[in-house]
């Protein structure tokens, strides 16, 4: 049986994991790669990385992270952030990347999503979506939140989908930081919509988050404070997970 | 004494980086010699040879053409030479795939390469599943039973017979985890991305034959 991912998340400025929602008040949680070979040696099932500040000048030190993470670890790796051509895509994959995330470069040129999964295979390509309610509306919004697109969540779910997209990351910017659970409500309508895997981020604060989380039919479960903080181990999630019966890998 | 010699293939279809880590990490101190496979070569000089694939089977059987490997790693495979396929360099060993268009495989294990039938399922079948042999083999020994490794693929190996799958694995339907013929080994799986178990089992490929 298929087991629902456990998928710890870092952000990352150069070779840094960091916490810090708004560029403001950022919090050094640690060293990037000794934080992603605890993640890996602890039972994540995958692991996600996310250039949070992608400059010109930090984004050097962040692919030299991330050909330093995959060589330390042996689950697999996606990563996002600043992804904006086909070029960015290649340099990912060729740093030891499994799966590159792409997010607002896809909302703004939606061609390459279709571009990338022919080129790479629907496998690596991941689109994250950001998904916010605005006037009673599910909207795709970019840059954080900050603006609003014309597109429908779901619309554009379907849409990446069918450009080739080999799974979505989902992150709901109403529940996202909150602590208060994932968006099971958006999670649901875009489960119940695409039929490729779907990764539920944004959220998460206790352990029930999780298994509400996995009822949302979404396949793989992120989550970035509750690890960074220590305040529960992977194994802890999965044990809890495991007593409600979700199969997961122990 | 001879240090035996491990062909990696490099068909550009995905990343080798993991799987040569994986491979160095096992032969360091240990008489062997990985050579990376780009071009055509002398079947004759490789004891044992690696092929892992990504994306899709027209692709990577034409990339293997293009770059001349496809004649020596078809002698290669009709000597019943050691090899070992990971996800679509497992698939091409079928007679067809039929993943974009319709394309030849190598031919070796009888079977064809087709999408998953339940139109319900979540496709690719990517994460961890577990896979159940279906009998004991040197290299895929009974501790790898309901073990899990890591999947991700559409297209899984049908038609197949029964004597070549030696575990299979269930999502949706049953389908061939792994396939054997001979000294010939095929994963469905990515085992250079399955952690402990995955690195053990090319551990046990590269020492055990």
């Amino acid at each position: 049986m298929l087991k629902t991912r456990i998928i710890p998340c870092l952000d990352i400025i150069k070779n840094k994991v960091v916490k810090g929602v708004n560029f403001k008040n950022i919090r050094v949680m640690g060293n990037a790669v000794e934080m992603a070979k605890y993640y890996s040696l602890s039972g994540a099932d995958e692991l996600c990385m996310l250039d949070i500040n992608a400059s010109y000048q930090n984004r050097k030190t962040f692919i030299k992270t991330v050909e330093s993470i995959a060589k330390v670890i042996n689950i697999p790796l996606t990563v996002g952030g600043g992804v904006s051509d086909l070029s960015d895509i290649t340099d990912l994959l060729n740093a030891g990347a499994d799966k590159v995330s792409i997010n607002s470069a896809a909302v703004k040129n939606p061609k390459l999503i279709r571009q990338a999964s022919l080129r790479h295979g629907s496998q690596c390509i991941v689109v994250a979506i950001d998904g916010k309610r605005h006037k009673n509306k599910m909207k795709v919004v970019i840059k954080g939140g900050r603006e609003i697109t014309k597109n429908e969540l779901i619309t554009w779910a379907k849409q990446v989908q069918s450009l080739g997209a080999g799974e979505i990351l989902m992150t709901s910017m109403d529940t996202d930081g909150v602590q208060n659970g994932f968006d099971s409500n958006m999670l649901k309508k875009v489960t119940s919509n695409v039929s490729i895997p779907v990764v539920a981020s944004g959220g998460v604060g206790s352990l029930e988050h999780f298994y509400l989380g996995h009822l949302t039919k979404s396949t793989g479960l992120l989550a970035a404070s509750v690890f960074h903080s220590r305040k529960y181990k992977i194994k802890t999630v999965k044990k809890y997970l495991s007593s409600k019966g979700v199969p997961v890998r122990l | 004494m001879k240090k035996k010699v491990i062909g990696l293939i490099d068909g550009q279809s995905g990343n080798i980086g993991s799987i040569n880590k994986a491979i160095k990490d096992i032969i360091k101190g240990r008489p062997y010699q990985l050579k990376i496979i780009k071009s055509h070569f002398n079947y004759t000089s490789f004891d044992k040879i690696i092929l892992p694939g990504q994306g899709a089977y027209a692709t990577l059987m034409s990339n293997l053409k293009k770059f001349k490997i496809i004649q020596p790693l078809k002698k290669y495979l009709e000597n019943n030479s050691s090899y070992l396929g990971i996800c679509v360099g497992m698939q091409i060993l079928s007679d067809w795939g039929y993943e974009d268009k319709t394309t030849r495989g190598l031919g070796i294990i009888s079977g064809d390469i087709k999408k998953f039938r339940n139109k319900k399922l979540i496709i690719p079948h990517m994460g961890w599943n577990t896979i159940n042999l279906n009998k004991d083999d040197i290299i895929i020994t009974n501790s790898f039973d309901k073990k899990d490794f890591y999947f991700v693929h559409s297209y899984i190996f049908q038609n197949i017979k029964k004597s070549d799958v030696l575990a299979f694995t269930l999502y949706g339907q049953k389908f061939p985890s792994i396939v054997k013929k001979g000294n010939i080994y095929g994963v469905q799986f990515h085992p250079e991305k399955s952690h402990k178990h995955g690195l053990n089992l090319i551990k046990n490929y590269i020492l055990k034959s």
